[in-house]
């Protein structure tokens, strides 16, 4: 019989695929997440009824739906080269896990209550508190269970504490940090996405600059802490190449705010996406390292599907350019 | 053994079948509306039909959300609960059809931003370029249907994969084809039903007469493409699966007949309220159209998934994920070494990989009311022998020992007393009862593996004999383990029908 424990296509490829995908799924996300918590804690004028506030509302369904779509194939990657370990740390916290897609929902349901009817201004902070305390939930749960997934001694102790789904990972001060990091992360990026989308507009765009500046003080503080409580995976992560890249990430992320201090669009969204993605491949890294000693995706044997693969690979080409078509047929002049 | 078991109250079957149902009902909506939605507005801006027009715009609202937010986040529900509930099948699903799904996932991006410009472009977009957005749409979705398609029969109907293990052989597998067309006529039935439901809160004019009608006849036509691709469908499945059903699991043949039955229901519905009387499709009949409908998918998924027991990836995956490849060893070695995630409870631990998966003690296919009033000699007998009871179940993989574990695990749960108390029964009665819980497992009287022929023409005498030597027939038959009193009654339910017979 066929044995299906092999990877069908070469383990970098599934890497490279793993790591764009989330790039597109993380910028989608923290224009939404961040978005909305500029929107929330952000001082606009009159902000209930301010056009730019209203303009960005308008957007987050949209954003939510690009954050859903773009999840889908990350998730799939590393389920591919991850599936025990995301699989067990799931099922460990199996109810709350679930329950991702249904608060997922509720704050989908929330934006579009928002974005079809102008609500009164105290509604509209209640639906849109009720939107980040949904992603808030979903972005703990997922730093939970994937943190837990790179400890498989702790996820197979905690199965034999509990077999309902009910745990979660109980070693909070080792995420604390990470799940913080993302949530300024977020934050730094949903400030850039304000101020670009309101580079028109002073105020706003004074409100995404300030929030894109201590955001990403928060997140380098966030970040640093993270970093130090590594413990053992300190030396192994400074003498890996992830280093350099967190180096590189970090002096990208100045670069970028310098520029959109100036207003320079392209390079300063030209930095933040190199360092995003130096940043998410040092997630990678760090991954790999916590799981030494258990398990080595490279060692999986490597079946390649070729035919499979291109036939993918077209599909992807249609698909950014049957996008492209589409924004141009929409963005374009109407006959 | 590589994954952990997530052990909750509720039946997997139910749980998945919340989530899956509920998906197919919207995402094949999310297909056959978009086709809908393009063909009608083309048909309307020809004829300059401002009324319905303003009818499919309110109906793309409608579409958008549903598709959009409950199609996409139910299809995010399915891959979450089926990495919980059977890891160890997702994980073969994914290995071999990674690329499948990756494909499946750009036609999934451009169909919903196809989705979004669509619903906004009603006023901005000219006529032209909102159609052609329409058709993106509907090719986009229609081709993550062919995509999906390939994978989900592939776990009934492998085909050719199961020696050669090709990607090709197993997602062009003997259902590919006419599921695909029988999704297909699913999703165009849907868009009219759907539509019906948007329009049964018009007011009763001539608008909604001509809109209920045109939406019944789109319904109508998704039928009719249904009852041909159905029966190519079943036709489709190899004869071995449809015997092994037909012989011992009659769940998917009654499924099967439901589906006829819901079928037939919203086609009359759909003549009576939809042609005849069109003023009065109110909400009420939109949401029996609607169950109907949902009642029909419902009935088909519970087939398809039934059909396939004991496999959950036919001849290469128990249900309960353990793959056939290893079966043997497990048999011959145990299965409890095997497993990487354990507590405290070896026997619990066995009960949930081995059985778990599809019975709860007493709640979803309970074991409970299977044993009691039995005893530990004849639960083990029963677990050794559960690839020839009735239900096209799995056999217990994992060796003697570990049998005898599960089943005083079961025993600590059930109710002890004897028979007869636990039900209040006397006399034939009881005897019918015992028969039920000792025999019915593997022998109905007119059904599954009867034994009428060689047990009705006998004497009292003789069935004590047989009850007596019960144990020797097969290695798999248990020894006849009641009291005296469920004995007696037992031999005189048998003589009751017996007398029938000779009646």
């Amino acid at each position: 019989m066929p044995d299906s424990n092999f990877l069908s296509a070469p383990l970098w490829l599934i890497e490279v695929l793993h790591i764009v995908t989330l790039s597109l799924h993380l910028i989608a996300m923290n224009f939404l997440f961040g978005g909305i918590m500029v929107l929330l804690f952000g001082q606009f004028e009159d902000k209930w009824n301010n056009p730019f506030v209203q303009k960005y509302i308008k957007m987050l369904p949209n954003a939510m739906a690009m954050t859903v779509s773009f999840g889908v194939a990350p998730l799939l990657f590393v389920q591919l080269t991850y599936p025990r370990q995301i699989y067990s740390a799931s099922i460990i916290s199996g109810w709350y896990w679930l329950m991702i897609f249904v608060v997922v929902m509720i704050a989908y349901y929330f934006l579009y209550a928002l974005s079809f009817n102008k609500q009164t201004p105290t509604k509209q902070k209640i639906y849109l508190s009720i939107a980040f305390a949904c992603l808030l939930y979903v972005s703990f749960i997922y730093s939970s269970v994937f943190s837990l997934a790179e400890k498989p001694d702790l996820y197979k102790l905690l199965y034999a504490e509990g077999q309902g789904g009910t745990i979660i990972n109980p070693e909070i001060g080792s995420y604390l940090f990470r799940w913080l990091h993302m949530l300024t992360g977020a934050m730094t990026v949903g400030g850039f996405c304000i101020a670009f989308v309101g580079r028109k507009n002073e105020k706003a765009f004074k409100v995404g600059k300030d929030f894109y500046l201590w955001g990403m003080v928060a997140a380098m503080a966030t970040g640093f802490a993270y970093m130090m409580g590594l413990g053992p995976l300190m030396k192994p992560f400074m003498k890996s190449p992830a280093i350099w890249l967190v180096t590189i990430s970090f002096v990208l992320s100045l670069g970028s705010l310098h520029f959109l201090f100036k207003k320079k669009f392209a390079i300063a969204t030209t930095m933040l996406s190199v360092s995003f993605i130096a940043m998410i491949y040092t997630r990678h890294v760090l991954r790999k390292l916590s799981l030494v000693g258990f398990y080595d995706p490279s060692e999986m044997t490597v079946n390649a599907q070729w035919s499979p693969f291109v036939i993918f690979l077209i599909f992807f080409v249609l698909m950014v350019g049957t996008v492209w078509y589409m924004l141009k047929l929409y963005f374009g002049k109407q006959e | 053994m590589d994954y952990p078991f997530w052990d909750i109250d509720i039946g997997y079957g139910i749980i998945m079948a919340a989530i899956a149902v509920i998906h197919v009902f919207v995402s094949h909506f999310a297909i056959g509306g978009g086709l809908y939605l393009v063909i009608a507005e083309t048909i309307a801006r020809k004829n300059n039909d401002q009324l319905k027009l303003q009818f499919l715009e309110k109906l793309s609202k409608f579409f958008v959300l549903v598709s959009v937010v409950f199609g996409a986040l139910t299809g995010v529900g399915i891959w979450f609960i089926i990495g919980l509930l059977n890891p160890a099948a997702t994980e073969v699903l994914i290995h071999n059809y990674v690329w499948a799904w990756a494909g499946e996932w750009t036609f999934f991006v451009i169909e919903i931003i196809a989705a979004l410009l669509y619903f906004y472009g009603w006023k901005t977009l000219s006529a032209k370029n909102h159609i052609i957005i329409g058709w993106i749409y509907f090719i986009s979705a229609w081709m993550s249907l062919f995509i999906i398609n390939g994978i989900v029969t592939y776990m009934l109907t492998p085909g050719d994969w199961i020696t050669t293990g090709q990607f090709w052989d197993g997602y062009f597998n003997p259902t590919f084809w006419s599921s695909l067309w029988l999704r297909t006529g699913i999703c165009i039935m849907l868009g009219g039903v759907y539509a019906l439901f948007v329009a049964s809160r018009l007011n009763a004019d001539e608008f909604k007469k001509r809109i209920v009608r045109f939406n019944s006849l789109w319904a109508i036509g998704g039928l009719a493409i249904m009852i041909p691709t159905m029966l190519w469908y079943v036709s489709a499945i190899p004869k071995e699966i449809v015997d092994a059903a037909l012989e011992a699991n009659l769940t998917p043949i009654k499924a099967m007949n439901a589906t006829y039955i819901y079928a037939a229901l919203l086609a009359v519905l759909l003549i009576v309220f939809g042609f005849l009387i069109p003023k009065r499709y109110n909400i009420v009949v939109g949401i029996v159209a609607m169950l109907l409908a949902l009642g029909w998918f419902g009935e088909y998924e519970l087939m398809r998934e039934s059909i396939r027991k004991p496999y959950v990836i036919t001849q290469y995956m128990y249900g309960n994920g353990i793959d056939v490849a290893n079966a043997e060893k497990y048999q011959e070695e145990g299965l409890y070494e095997s497993m990487e995630f354990k507590t405290d409870d070896k026997a619990a631990d066995l009960f949930r990989r081995a059985c778990r998966s599809c019975h709860t003690i007493d709640g979803y296919k309970p074991l409970k009311p299977a044993f009691d009033g039995t005893d530990e000699a004849f639960i083990t007998q029963i677990i050794m022998g559960t690839h020839v009871i009735r239900g096209n179940m799995p056999p217990f993989i994992g060796a003697e020992d570990e049998a005898q574990m599960v089943a005083s695990h079961i025993y600590t749960q059930i109710d002890k007393r004897h028979i007869s108390e636990i039900y209040n029964l006397e006399g034939v009665a009881l005897g019918k009862k015992v028969y039920d819980v000792r025999c019915g497992k593997c022998h109905v009287f007119g059904g599954f593996n009867d034994k009428s022929e060689s047990l009705l023409d006998l004497t009292e005498e003789d069935l004590g004999d047989i009850l007596d030597m019960a144990g020797d027939f097969a290695d798999e038959m248990p020894d006849f383990t009641g009291d005296e009193k469920e004995r007696k009654a037992l031999i005189d339910y048998i003589m009751s029908l017996n007398n029938k017979e000779s009646n």
